[in-house]
């Protein structure tokens, strides 16, 4: 496995991107950064961490041939990885975030960002983001986040963490291609915050309504049931879950 | 009770591994019978009882429950665009023209694009897509505004081959 470790870079994925339009990288390429000048989230977000106290990596993933149709059971995969890894450490009351924030209890502890390359009606390769944060102890104006060190109490090695984050993408991803997607679609629900528990939900039209989250559908739309039994799926930015 | 909720719920039903579901609401009756529990055919029936309730749209029964509800997007006149290939969108999703918003367009009309080269981005379900161009040419036209909606097939891009 080839890792390339930088002390600033504007963004690991895109580096990791530039990089792979001159060489032939191998699966499981990975970039991480001590400091990320302009750490990406969603589309126009940033990723803010303190320099040096937090994963920040990248990592390629190819296929040889994965249908565009099963994009969200990759994401399935990494978050389930991400959640394992931590699982692993003993980081309590894990779960995954629709689509793929990593919580434990009601607090953030790592975000996913995924981009793949679209050929045809293939996936060619995925580039995983991920910005964990492990040990900053304090997250000014993020009332909502957290970090390992501060769960565990205590400091969590870096480089460590990423080759056990590694170690169980690979497992994961064995036979990945050519899996049943049913298994993972459990294994993923099963985990889910706040699944099966009366929540409440935010339009974007600012109308509020409860509801249970019953799962996802396979185009990764988060499945709500509402009041009498009615179900209704929703994209991301269409329904804000308050918690 | 819309097609998209009755589909919804047949997805549901289907999932969920009952055989058979019934659901009476004020001016519908939905019995839903899934075959197998393998998966195997799937009978649906919709009845709209007759009340002299306000028109609700006929719904029609929702025979093919596996289709993905995006709908072939509206093919614009033909003109005289025959001779260009049309890059449509794969999937539903936000399309994007750039990177990040505070970096240039992939691509702008009249650029030649090669084979490969990542044309623009399309977000479904916080997952990043960047689309290469199967094709060699130049770009004739741009169909879609950057951060709109784009359906399943929907025409984004007309190249030039030539």
């Amino acid at each position: 496995m080839k890792i390339v470790k930088l002390d600033a870079i504007d963004s690991t994925s895109s580096y990791l991107k530039q990089l792979m339009l001159s060489n032939l990288l191998d699966d499981f390429f990975v970039v991480t950064a001590k400091k990320q000048l302009s750490g990406r989230g969603q589309m126009g977000t940033k990723w803010n961490s303190e320099p040096g106290k937090n994963l920040t990596a990248s990592i390629l993933k190819k296929f040889t041939h994965l249908p565009i149709t099963r994009r969200f059971y990759l994401n399935m995969v990494v978050s389930l990885a991400v959640f394992k890894t931590l699982e692993k450490l003993g980081t309590p009351n894990l779960s995954i975030k629709w689509p793929n924030d990593i919580l434990s209890g009601n607090f953030k502890i790592c975000g996913i960002l995924i981009e793949n390359m679209i050929s045809g009606d293939t996936i060619k390769s995925t580039i995983i983001g991920i910005g964990l944060n492990v040990n900053q102890t304090a997250f000014p104006a993020l009332p909502n986040a957290s970090s390992l060190k501060l769960l565990l109490g205590r400091e969590v090695d870096l480089d460590e963490l990423l080759m056990n984050l590694i170690e169980e993408l690979r497992r994961l991803f064995l036979g990945f291609e050519t899996m049943n997607d049913e298994g993972l679609q459990m294994k993923y629900e099963a985990r889910m915050f706040r699944k099966d528990k009366p929540s409440a939900f935010e339009l974007p039209d600012g109308n509020r309504l409860s509801g249970s989250i019953r799962g996802v559908s396979a185009g990764g739309k988060l499945i709500v049931e509402h009041e009498k039994a009615l179900l209704k799926e929703y994209g991301f930015k269409e329904v804000k879950l308050l918690y | 009770m819309d097609i998209k909720e009755i589909q919804n719920l047949i997805k549901f039903v289907a999932k969920s591994g009952a055989s058979e579901v019934k659901l009476e609401m004020d001016d519908v009756k939905i019995t839903i019978r899934t075959g197998a529990r393998e998966g195997g055919q799937e009978t649906t029936y919709v009845q709209q009882i007759p009340v002299a309730a306000a028109p609700v749209a006929a719904t029609p029964p929702a025979a093919d429950t596996s289709a993905t509800p995006a709908e072939a997007a509206p093919s614009k006149a033909a003109e005289d665009d025959s001779k260009f290939i049309t890059i449509k969108s794969p999937i539903i999703g936000t399309f994007y023209r750039k990177p990040s918003p505070d970096k240039p367009a992939f691509v702008e009309v009249g650029d030649n694009i090669n084979k490969g080269d990542v044309l623009c981005v399309i977000e479904a379900m916080k997952l990043f897509n960047d689309i290469e161009s199967e094709v060699s040419g130049k770009i004739v036209k741009i169909l879609v505004d950057d951060s709109s909606p784009v359906e399943f097939d929907q025409p984004l891009f007309l190249v030039d081959p030539s």
